[in-house]
């Protein structure tokens, strides 16, 4: 539980953050509200011989509005990204589903960004952003660009952020009072989530899968199905396609593929799907 | 029993032994059990202690015999408790354990009115026929526990290796307070609010005046501790004795100093009053720099107001009680919430009342985690696979339900308080009951039993095992 040396520096922009990584290179990673980081460095399950600290950067915690899209700074808090009226009126299952994280604790202090780059399976703010199609902004050593959350996810708890780069932003679609859902399953309410799905339908429909495999999914054959005027029922079969659920204490992969296509069903009849 | 022996290892089936004929005229009883070392994580006493196995034990098969001959869990009870269901005392029974008293069928009556136990099976009905994904379980228990640890020669035969007696020592200071020593060790029991009071009571002092010293054999050196729900039916009551003798040493030096005889005056609100003549009074709290000063003492007689009792009780302690849990199993995923849950405990007279319901609340809380959510989980080389509290899951007040309790008052003739105990009845009652729910809502399954803690995943699967053998 004693997490292995390290050293700390301590970034008050994201500038500096940036440069910070560049002189460290791929030993060192970016510390924000160290939810999911702290956790696996007490397991020594990472070991970063650097860590650079931007909790106390300022310019990076902000909800604005972008015209069609919410930009939202990465340092934004879960309790933040719940309470905050923009979000809340224009991006409801965001707000919603950060809301369902953890408990206020947690809440209090994991980040935005920080659930994103760490890119867990289970975790349920990269679920919400794939159903609603967000982009997330990185800021490296030759600037910022932007990348689709849909191609953000590559591997088991791997994205495509470079070790040089920083999450400073996501933008998150407007849907407004359009139809959404997030069913997330677990045995009490601080847990993550045994299977989870969120759902969002804005003209067309967005649909991903928490712990249904080693990275958040799109749930692309259940978006297909109903775009091909599948109903409700028949769509959620087709939740299973491309998954690899985990098999653990809480249920073994065919219980996790069931809970996906019944999860799924409800999404879309609440998300307004007949 | 795990890789070694803990504390009470192999005592706590003992415990439970002589109850698994529970609160039921059973004529005739035996009890083996065997005892595995494993090379697992030991076992040792947990809040309940052996009685938890036993209540769930004979509270799980009466829900079966009620399916069997085909009548309403209640009724199988009310048919079968020991003394028709009405009052008894001192009642011999087939384990040979003489309970102190009980009057059972009154208190279920009370735990059935309080859940609106008709409303709830009218409820369970209409779910039934409209094929309800979210299927309504009733459970109840009506459990005994044995409590009140304990009368020292019962211990020898359980060879326990230390008495069951309690000690107390109450002071009347110089400056008109109390000042008590007690060898029970409250960690959170709330044995200094519960103890002033009864020493408030028996001295006609303000619970204010009364400082309760506990914990330190530098101070209290004589005592066994709070454990096995004993701490007021052996503790407290040694208190409430020592009081009575302090009173009796200030009535000698009331009367001395009244000029009364001992035997005419009386003791109430805190003083002593010569019957008859009202002006003719002294309060107890000014006996006490009296009997420190030692000026005008009987002949005879010690200085100073200090007495103390050690108390050995005659006989344990059996609190009893009637739950009423009720679950709601979504049947498409195997999921159980718990809805709402009725207790009605009788643990004899009450001290403090808000006490004893925070002890069935916590008691409740910890017997569902066992029947919901908490395991000690293995793999086959014994490894622990869930070893911390991210896997181990103790529930949060966001998965309980609001509790709603009840209580009956049946005074124990174990003790002159007419106490028992109530700091493990929660468990002891909690888990037989919500886990007879989760049965009576999957009945029409044909399912009839669950494994605890029936996760949504062993649920939904017992589910799937009954409708695959039901269309083979």
């Amino acid at each position: 539980m004693i997490p292995a040396p390290f050293e700390l520096v301590t970034a008050n922009s994201a500038v500096e953050a940036v440069a910070a990584l560049a002189e460290h290179g791929d030993e060192a990673k970016l510390l924000a509200g160290g939810h999911s980081l702290i956790p696996l460095m007490r397991f020594r399950l990472a070991a970063p011989t650097v860590l650079v600290d931007i909790g106390g950067v300022k310019d990076l915690s902000y909800v604005n509005d972008g015209g069609d899209h919410l930009a939202i700074g990465a340092l934004c808090t879960h309790a933040q990204v719940s309470s905050a009226s923009a979000i809340v009126a224009d991006a409801p299952l965001l707000a919603h589903v950060a809301g369902q994280i953890g408990d206020p604790q947690v809440r209090h202090k994991g980040t935005l960004g920080g659930s994103i780059a760490h890119g867990d399976p289970a975790s349920d703010l990269p679920a919400a952003l794939l159903a609603l199609g967000a982009t997330v902004v990185v800021d490296g050593p030759n600037g910022s660009r932007e990348i689709p959350v849909r191609e953000l996810f590559t591997g088991f708890l791997e994205t495509a952020i470079g070790a040089d780069e920083l999450v400073s932003e996501v933008r998150v679609p407007k849907t407004g009072s359009a139809p959404w859902s997030f069913q997330k399953f677990n045995r009490r309410a601080q847990d993550w989530a045994i299977v989870g799905v969120a759902a969002v339908n804005n003209g067309s429909l967005g649909v991903s899968l928490i712990n249904m495999g080693p990275k958040p999914l799109v749930a692309a054959g259940v978006e297909a199905a109903v775009a091909g005027g599948a109903s409700a029922a028949d769509a959620a079969s087709a939740a299973t396609e491309g998954t690899d659920p985990p098999s653990d204490l809480n249920g073994d992969a065919e219980y996790r593929n069931h809970l996906a296509r019944v999860l799924t069903e409800r999404a879309l009849s609440e998300a307004g799907v007949a | 029993m795990g890789a070694y022996l803990m504390l009470i290892t192999p005592g706590v089936p003992l415990l439970g032994s002589f109850l698994y004929t529970g609160v039921y005229d059973v004529p005739n009883f035996g009890f083996s059990c065997d005892g595995w070392f494993t090379n697992l994580t030991p076992t040792d006493a947990y809040r309940g202690a052996g009685r938890p196995e036993a209540s769930y034990a004979i509270e799980r098969a009466m829900d079966l015999l009620a399916n069997a001959v085909g009548v309403g869990p209640d009724e199988i009870r009310r048919r079968n408790y020991l003394a028709g269901g009405g009052e008894f005392q001192d009642l011999e029974t087939a384990s040979t354990l003489v309970f102190d008293s009980g009057n059972y069928a009154p208190n279920l009556d009370a735990a059935l009115a309080l859940s609106n136990y008709d409303e709830l099976k009218a409820e369970q009905a209409r779910r039934r026929e409209a094929g309800d994904d979210r299927q309504l379980g009733i459970g109840l228990c009506t459990y005994v526990e044995i409590c009140g640890l304990a009368p020292s020669r019962a211990l020898a035969g359980l060879n326990y290796g230390a008495g069951g007696w309690e000690h107390a020592l109450v002071r009347m200071l110089p400056t008109g307070k109390v000042e008590v020593v007690t060898g029970s060790s409250p960690h959170g029991q709330g044995h200094e609010t519960s103890w002033s009071m009864i020493v408030a009571d028996k001295l006609g002092v303000d619970p204010a005046d009364v400082t309760v010293l506990h914990s330190d054999t530098a101070v209290s050196p004589l005592g066994l501790d709070t454990y096995g729900s004993r701490s007021l039916a052996v503790g407290g009551v040694a208190l409430s004795m020592a009081c009575d003798k302090v009173v009796d040493k200030a009535r000698l030096i009331a009367a001395h100093q009244l000029e009364a005889n001992p035997d005419d005056l009386e003791f109430a609100a805190g003083a002593f009053t010569v019957k008859g003549s009202p002006d003719k009074t002294v309060p107890i709290a000014a006996l006490g720099f009296e009997a420190f000063t030692a000026h005008n003492l009987p002949d005879g007689m010690e200085p100073n107001l200090q007495e103390q009792v050690t108390f050995d009780p005659p006989n344990f302690a059996f609190p009893f009680g009637s739950h009423v849990a009720v679950v709601e199993v979504e049947t498409s995923t195997g999921h159980v919430e718990l809805l709402n849950y009725f207790a009605v405990d009788d643990c004899g007279n009450q001290v403090n009342p808000l006490i004893v319901e925070g002890q069935v609340h916590g008691g409740i809380v910890q017997g569902v985690a066992q029947a919901l959510w908490e395991s000690a989980e293995y793999d086959e080389d014994g490894n622990c696979k869930n070893p911390s509290m991210l896997d181990y899951l103790v529930p949060s007040a966001a998965e309980m339900p609001s509790m709603e309790l009840g209580f009956t008052t049946t005074p124990s003739t174990s003790n002159p308080l007419g106490v028992k105990g109530v700091g493990e009845a929660g468990t002891i009652g909690s888990a037989a009951a919500v886990i007879n729910a989760v049965c009576d809502a999957l009945s029409p399954y044909g399912i009839t039993d669950m494994e605890m803690p029936a996760t949504p995943h062993r649920v939904w699967s017992a589910i799937q095992q009954a409708q695959n053998g039901a269309s083979a």
